[in-house]
């Protein structure tokens, strides 16, 4: 078991994971600490598919995956998230036939504070979110789904966040908030943030580092600042 | 209490549709929250009736009425929640496909056992003695008795039911129902969730299949077919299978309707009674099943209505 008060350290070591035998990602050697790690990449490229696999939901072809030095390769996903991994898939992040409060508090089933205190804390990041408790989560717009799946995951207080597309399909306004909410759980709360993104504009403005992924491949994993046009045209293969 | 007024057939009437709700409310736990289409619900209920019988009849206990009975029901629900606990370990990881065919493997492989270890259970020729734990009298007073227990059986299990649905565990088959992925991420094993759900739901169904076998006095494998599952299943998506009262008004219009309704107050001719009644039973709930399927597939109560129920809760 890991130390709770250790810095978050996520070591990524020759991953390859797929679906029904086909391969998708090819070998990933990265590692993630105190920081907001951005996953970039066109569709297809294995964003969705490398976060899923962190979460323990689709099993190792090969490699390993250290969590606070801990090998969690194979352990089911409950026991990874209940070492402090929060997930927020992409699509379907939050159960439609439970309220917004029941969505919250089915995130709340682990930890060891106070759940009203992490209950009052997500409100306090999405104050949206109060006025719509009551409301079934199938109900609720894109942007106020998103604010439930994230402030669920926030729920289970995580040590790294593994956001997968937290603005797609969202308006502008949306997406800014995202991008200022994302900084403020990681400066705030000091939870590490693994976010796959398209949007690679807003996602450099907030990102430490970034790792561009091209079919399933690391084509660059650097310094977000030092990513360059070009290096990111590759990458996308444009 | 004068119950002059009440036939032995409308007695048995209400029975079965007790009987058949409490199956139904049972079923809504996997079904209407946790979205696992149990389709054994007839194994469960004829390993409970059967071990209750085999126990009570054929057993040298060396005590007498009614720890004999207390102590076979008490078994034969145990036993019923142990077969609960092997099924759902088998499906626990199968899709709905899977869970549909094995379920309804299970409780065919019931009523085979049922048929051929006539050893036990006296095969196709059935098995009587059994009886009720108690003797006030006449045999409608004592049918009475035994309907007023099982209407206070099923009225634990709505209790149970209600409780359920405002709990954390609740919440927890809800959110399997919905996203059984999602649950996993969260930290909360679904297979433990899945397996106590069917342990619990099976223990129930072989105790009200216990108390049916009292209540027919003769065990038949006819019983244990598909109808039993066909008749919760017809009621509970008629009523509907998210609301906690869909099991209980879906029952009360086909069952209830059908079995005392139609049987009594309708002036069918007398041979219909023997083979043609069973058979119209099963295609008027096969007809039933269809046509909410197509016309209204949330059933009459309709979806979950957390919204106010949360709404009551908080105070909004």
């Amino acid at each position: 078991m890991s130390d709770p008060a250790a810095p978050v350290s996520l070591q990524v070591e020759g991953l390859r994971s797929g679906y029904h035998g086909v391969t998708v990602l090819k070998g990933l050697d990265f590692a993630v600490g105190d920081e907001i790690f951005a996953v970039l990449g066109a569709n297809g490229a294995g964003k969705s598919t490398l976060l899923a696999t962190l979460a323990r939901l689709i099993p190792l072809m090969a490699g390993a995956i250290r969590f606070q030095g801990e090998d969690v390769s194979r352990l089911p996903p409950y026991e990874t998230a209940g070492r402090g991994v929060g997930y927020v898939p992409q699509e379907k992040g939050t159960f439609p036939d439970l309220t917004v409060l029941e969505n919250l508090r089915i995130g709340g089933m682990i930890g060891r504070r106070s759940r009203d205190d992490r209950m009052a804390e997500v409100f306090e990041l999405f104050p949206d979110l109060r006025a719509l408790q009551a409301q079934p989560a199938g109900t609720l717009s894109g942007g106020e789904s998103r604010m439930v799946a994230c402030g669920r995951a926030l729920m289970q207080d995580p040590k790294v966040l593994l956001l997968d597309e937290p603005t797609a399909g969202l308006s502008p306004l949306y997406v800014d908030m995202f991008f200022e909410k994302i900084r403020e759980i990681h400066e705030t709360r000091g939870v590490a943030i693994v976010l796959a993104e398209q949007n690679a504009t807003k996602t450099l403005q907030v990102a430490d580092r970034v790792m561009v992924l091209s079919l399933g491949e690391a084509f660059a994993v650097m310094d977000a600042a030092e990513l360059t046009t070009q290096q990111l045209k590759e990458g996308y293969r444009i | 209490m004068n119950i002059d007024w009440l036939d032995a057939f409308l007695i048995s009437g209400l029975f079965q549709v007790a009987m058949v709700t409490g199956l139904a409310l049972l079923l809504h736990l996997q079904l209407g929250l946790a979205r696992i289409a149990n389709f054994g619900v007839v194994g469960f209920w004829g390993i409970g009736m059967y071990v209750f019988g085999v126990l009570y009849v054929k057993v040298d206990w060396p005590f007498g009425d009614p720890w004999q009975f207390l102590a076979s029901a008490a078994i034969a629900t145990f036993v019923a929640g142990v077969a609960g606990l092997l099924i759902g370990w088998l499906i626990s990881d199968l899709n709905t496909d899977g869970v549909l065919v094995g379920t309804l493997g299970f409780a065919t492989a019931v009523q085979i056992l049922a048929t051929t270890e006539d050893d036990f259970t006296g095969g196709a020729l059935g098995m009587g003695g059994l009886d009720f734990p108690f003797d006030i009298g006449r045999v409608k007073d004592n049918e009475f008795l035994w309907l007023v227990i099982m209407v206070a059986v099923v009225a634990a299990i709505l209790l149970y039911v209600w409780r359920v649905h405002r709990s954390p565990y609740g919440r927890l088959l809800i959110a399997v129902g919905g996203n059984e992925p999602l649950v996993r991420s969260l930290g909360k094993s679904t297979f433990r969730a899945k397996l106590w759900l069917f342990v619990v739901g099976s223990a129930g169904m072989g105790l009200l299949g216990a108390m049916n076998g009292v209540m027919v006095h003769y065990l038949d494998v006819g019983n244990v077919g598909v109808g039993v599952t066909l008749a919760a299943m017809v009621g509970l998506v008629l009523g509907g299978t998210a609301r906690v009262w869909g099991g209980v008004v879906g029952v009360i219009l086909t069952v209830g309707l059908f079995d005392i309704v139609v049987q009594s107050y309708l002036p069918l001719p007398e041979e219909w009674y023997s083979q043609a009644i069973p058979v119209l039973r099963e295609a008027a709930f096969g007809l039933t099943l269809m046509l909410v399927l197509l016309f209204r597939p949330l059933g009459l109560l309709g979806d979950m209505r957390r919204d106010k129920l949360m709404g009551r809760i908080h105070g909004r």
